[in-house]
Parts: C-alpha cells; structure tokens; sequence
C-alpha cells in the first residue's frame, strides 16, 4: 500500500511538473518568437506616426526626413487618396498601384490587400493615408468572434484548463496503478526468490523480460539448492560412515590397549606404553566424535532437543564435573553468578551447551599446559544472558582469534581440533553469539550470549 | 545361578577380532559361559536354543539392525540387552524411541567401562537387592562417627541426631565423597527443587551439619565449601 502511494504519487507530481515545464517553454519560446518576429519587421513607426509626419504647406504635402528615410529602407510605399478618391501625393508608389479609387475599391483596401501588397491605412484630414508593404511580406488575418462566445471564455477557458489538469492526472493515476500492479507481482516474486520459493510470474507486459528473467534466476536457485543439498548430505553421510567404520578396529585396539595395561604379567614400561596407546586411541575417538558433530551441526542434521533449561544450575554441575574428574592440577576454575543472572532460564538443548562451555573450558587448559586460572561468569543483560570464559594464560594466537571473529566458514578444520567450531555452531543454533578476544590484561576471553526466556 | 558370572552370555557382532576381543575381556573379568553370533540369523538361531541371559548386542548387523533384533528377542524373554553402538544417530534412537534397552555403550570403549556397565545390568536384572543393601552405611570423619542407620553422629563432643533434612544432605555428600557436589543437586535431593531461593536455607543446614560433624564447625576440615559451586565432603574412613 505504502509503495502504491510512492509510486502514485510521483506519478502525479511528475506529470504536473511535465505540464507545467511544457508551459513555461511554450510560453518562452512564443514570447521569444513574436519579440524577435516584432524585432525584424524593425519598424520604428505606427502608421498615425507617420500620418502624422505628412505635413501640407503652400499646398504641398510633405513627408519629414526620419519617416521617408524608414519607409525607403523598408522598401515601403505610402500614399494619399483624397475624398474623391483621386491620389494627391505619394512616395515610392509602385507602377502597379493605381491612381483612382472607388469606394468600393477604398473598402477592400481598408483591411487586407491592395495589389497584393500588404496595406494599413489611417484617415488624414479628409482622405486616407495609406502605407503598403512589399508584396509576400506580410499575413493578415481577420478575427471576428460572437460577443456571447468571447464572454463565455472567461468561464470556459479555466474550465478547458481545469479539465486538462484532471485529465493528465486520472491518466497519470490510471498509468501509475498499471506500473504499480505489474511491479506488485514482481516484488512478491524477488521476496519469494529470497526465501529460496519457486517462482513462477506471468511474463506478458511491459515488464515481461524482467519477470521471465526472475523465473529462470528462482530455477536456477533451486537447482543449486538442491545440488548444495544433496552434496551437505552426502559428505554427512559420508563423514557418519568413516566415523562407524573407523570406530570397530579402533574398539579392539583400545580393548587390547585396556587388557594390557592392566595384565600383570607385563613389565611396568609395557603397561605405560598400552596406557599410552589406550590415550591415544580415546583421542582419535574424541576426534571422530566431534568430527560428526560438526559435520551434522553445520547441516542442520544434528537432532536439538530444546527445553528450559535454568543456565546456572548446568554451569555449576559442569564445572563440578571438570574439577571433579581431576583434568589437572594447575589449573583453577572459579564460577561468578551475578545476582540477577541467578535464575536465566534459555531454551536449549542441555547437552549441547554443556559441551561447548566444556570445551571452552578444554580449551583453555589445553593451550596453557603450565597451568592458568579459568573464570566463568554469568550475568544478564536485557533479552540475553552473557556467559564469559576467561583465562589468564596465553592467550589465542592472532591468526586464530581473527579466524574465531568472522563468520562460519563451512567444515573449518585448524590444527587444534574442532573444539571452538562446534562452540560456534552450538551457539548459532541456539540463535546467540560468540565472540573471542585477548584482553589487555592477557589471557584470553571468550563471551557467548544466549537468548533467554522471559521469568 | 548363584551370582552374575554364571550368566550365559550372547555376544552378537559381525567383526570376528572385536568379538575375539570382548570375548576375551568377558572370560578374563570371570563370566565362564560365552556364546557368539555374527549375524541376525545366527543370532536369532542361538537365542532360542541357548537361551542365554544376557545379551551383547551391535546395532548395525549385515542382514539387519539390533533394534529390531532385540524387539524380537524380548518376545521371547526378558534377558537384558546391553547394545554396543558405533554411530552417534543410535544413540539418538535409543533416547528418542524408548526402546527399553537396558543399557548402551558406544565403540570405542575401554574394557573396564564395558564390565562395569555389564555387571549392573546383570545386577540390575538377577540381583536387584544387591543394589538395594538393607545395611546403610558407617563411617567416620577422623575421630567422629556417622552412621546412617541410626541416623546419628558420634564424637568426642557427644552424641547427636540428625535431622531428615541433615540426613538427606549428609548422604549425598557422602555418595560423592571427594567430589563436589553443586548446592543444587543438594537441594535436590533435601527439598526435591533445585537451588533457586534455597541457597539461605542450604546454608543454615550445612552449619548446623557442621555443628554435629566438624570438631570446630568456624574452621571445617571435612565439609568444605567450594565458592560459588557447592559442597565437598573429604577424609573419609570407612570402618
């Protein structure tokens, strides 16, 4: 509705401001024409002037200088017929021209042609001053109207305008509702071709072209869509099968691995050596874990199952099972609930977030062997919670804190695992976020927003 | 059968090594009668004529799936199934449909993890009262004595009683001694509700807790604080 307005609207304003700059040039350029039209013809005087130069003394007529100078430069004639019809003084009165004239030839001459040449006359005493022009130089025209009409003009001639305005903006309106209804269909299909809908518009119309043009764009969209999907799954799948195959010889070296460490019979340096064996294979296992887990995040295929989960209760029991299961020794973990964070309640899938903030957690004391300090602590801003993760040890590597800062690149792999991918996920499909930084005072920080529920 | 290693076993996997191998760790942790299965059919085929009375079971079999094996299997009889898993999605299953398998355990597992699990199916199933001991338990804190039968603690300061609520808390505790336990799962287990407006009333208990137990509740040596997590009961004796 909002857009039909727009477009009426310039519609409208357009077309008037077409009308009215049409007028203005009109008007310009006939104002122009008859000034400079005025301007050739060049003449200095009106024919009473000139009447008026012919002076009669001692009975002879005679034309004052400027006046007989204008009329020989224009190659123009002058004469005076007396009352008897007879010419009594002329200049320049072509051979053409007769010398006597009859009433009736003295009402012809009045308004139009004499000879062909073009002639203005002006009563002079008791006879008639006449001035003609070359022949073929002038166009005259007579106008009579009826006293009823030209009274009426005045109510007819705003009318006339009044009505052309109405009409050039119903036509305008009428054009701008086409544009608008055609262009209507077009933006539902550019949204639907968003939204990654088939798309389908009538191609007849003046925006014909466009709309076949958005048609082959939505088709071509869904092909790769599929293609894309067919792909995701495929690799999923695939990742999910390697993932199976790999884990039944791995569960027979670490059976083997598990019955020797603990076989009396071998010397004390075979048992560590099957401990280290066992611990390598729980790594790959961790590894392939997470692998799958990432794979199936990125694709939407890893099932959540969300509930209300109150956040803080969840982050106390997994920081008691971290400092339970004795990870280390030399590292600490301290938890911080600000008071009003206390009862945040998120909709979530439990063990998704636990692992991240697990890994957060891993993280941390993986990179700082020597041992740091880890501080988790919850508060509550307006819509979200903020969970931050922070160490003192040495913090991440500039190259990976800018990685951990742009968006998700599909399936990243760096050479410490998946662990701060599948937090990014996690958190994404949660519909919060994540951000990493070094703060100045060393160490590294992780904050993660969530979206709670409202109390 | 006299105890859990008189069970007969069934081991279905299609992977001979890792049916050698679990079979090993089977004989090795006391179970005397193993039975084997690559396949649905053979397995089925053992199952009625062995009857055995616990089975271990691979999800993805060559000419079907565990699931629909154990479905038919429970036709039959109520013998536990302990499934072994390699894939993440059966773990999904096994949440999501309820099938009512007694227990899973996802490849690679370490050897002690499977014997663990197995006894307590076995248990669970054949021996359930050995879970449920009628005999609580005695020990002590240094000098001072607890025992949960009676309820009472006895040190040098005296005898004293413990209050239901003492109690609840105090075995918790116990349960996961040197391990801390959240203020919320002892909450849980006193009130039945999580933490959320107990923590005033949590903390008047654990003093009057520490009031019967510690030889100087001010400066406790056996139930610690751990800030902003919970509690931690350490220097436990038994007997």
């Amino acid at each position: 509705m909002k857009t039909m307005i727009k477009i009426l609207s310039r519609y409208v304003l357009s077309a008037a401001a077409v009308a009215i700059f049409l007028l203005i040039i009109n008007f310009t350029v006939l104002a122009a024409w008859l000034f400079q039209s005025a301007r050739e013809y060049g003449k200095n005087y009106t024919i009473n002037q000139m009447a008026d130069g012919l002076t009669l003394s001692n009975g002879k007529f005679s034309l004052s200088d400027p006046i007989a100078t204008e009329l020989d430069q224009h190659q123009q004639w002058a004469m005076l017929i007396d009352g008897k019809g007879s010419v009594i003084w002329n200049r320049n009165l072509p051979s053409d021209v007769p010398l006597t004239y009859t009433l009736t030839d003295v009402a012809g001459l009045s308004r139009w042609y004499l000879r062909d040449y073009p002639v203005k006359v002006w009563q002079y005493r008791n006879g008639l001053f006449v001035v003609g022009d070359p022949k073929n130089s002038m166009w005259k025209i007579g106008l009579e109207l009826p006293m009823k009409t030209m009274d009426n003009s005045r109510f007819w001639v705003p009318l006339f305008l009044i009505l052309n305005l109405v009409t050039a903006v119903i036509l305008a309106l009428l054009f701008g509702l086409r544009l608008f209804l055609s262009l209507k269909k077009l933006t539902t299909g550019i949204e639907d071709l968003a939204q990654m809908k088939p798309v389908s518009l009538p191609s007849q119309g003046i925006l014909g072209d466009l709309a076949s043009g958005i048609n082959h764009a939505s088709a071509q969209l869904i092909r790769q869509e599929t293609a894309l999907n067919k792909r995701d799954n495929a690799r999923t799948t695939w990742i999910a099968g390697i993932s199976h195959d790999i884990r039944t010889p791995l569960s027979v070296i670490m059976g083997y691995a598990g019955q020797m460490e603990e076989d009396k019979a071998l010397t004390r340096e075979q048992q560590e050596l099957a401990v280290i064996i066992r611990s390598q294979c729980q790594k790959i296992k961790a590894l392939i874990n997470d692998l799958n887990l990432a794979s199936k995040l990125e694709y939407d295929m890893q099932p959540i199952r969300k509930e209300e989960i109150h956040l803080t209760p969840l982050i106390r029991s997994l920081a008691a099972d971290v400092l339970n299961s004795r990870i280390s020794d030399k590292h600490t973990l301290d938890i911080l609930i600000d008071e009003n964070a206390q009862n945040i309640i998120i909709n979530g899938d439990s063990q998704l977030i636990r692992r991240a903030i697990t890994n957060l957690i891993i993280n941390s004391m993986k990179h700082n062997p020597d041992g740091c300090d880890i501080k988790i602590r919850i508060s509550s801003g307006s819509k979200t919670a903020l969970l931050s993760v922070t160490d003192n040890g040495s913090g991440f590597p500039p190259q990976t804190l800018e990685r951990l800062n742009q968006p998700l690149e599909p399936m990243e792999l760096d050479n410490h695992g998946l662990g701060l991918t599948i937090v990014r996920q996690i958190i994404n499909v949660h519909g919060g976020t994540a951000s990493f930084s070094n703060p100045a005072g060393g160490g590294c920080r992780v904050i993660l927003t969530l979206p709670v529920l409202p109390l | 059968m006299n105890d859990i290693f008189d069970c007969k076993l069934l081991l279905v996997d299609d992977e001979p090594e890792l049916r050698k191998m679990v079979g090993n760790i089977l004989k090795q942790n006391g179970f005397k009668k193993i039975i084997f299965a690559a396949d649905c059919s053979h397995a089925r085929f053992m199952f009625t004529s062995e009857k055995p009375d616990g089975v271990l079971l691979d999800v993805s079999l060559p000419d079907g799936d565990g699931f629909t094996l154990m479905r038919e299997f429970r036709t039959i009889s109520a013998a536990p199934v302990l499934f072994l898993s390699a894939r993440d999605e059966d773990e999904n299953r096994l949440l999501g449909l309820g099938l009512g398998a007694d227990d899973y355990i996802t490849k690679p597992f370490l050897p002690r993890e499977l014997i663990l699990r197995l006894h307590a199916v076995l248990n669970r199933t054949y021996f359930p009262a050995v879970l449920n001991p009628k005999e609580k338990a005695v020990f002590y804190l240094g000098e001072t004595r607890i025992d949960f039968n009676s309820g009472t603690v006895n040190s040098a300061k005296g005898i004293f009683t413990l209050t239901a609520k003492e109690f609840a808390l105090l075995e918790k505790l116990f349960e996961n001694k040197e391990k801390i336990v959240t203020g919320d799962s002892l909450c849980l287990a006193a009130w039945g509700d999580p933490l959320y407006g107990y923590e005033n009333t949590l903390m008047v208990h654990i003093r009057r807790l520490r009031e019967k137990i510690e030889p100087e509740p001010s400066d406790p040596m056996y139930l610690i604080t751990v800030r902003g997590l919970g509690y931690k009961l350490v220097g436990v004796t038994l007997s």
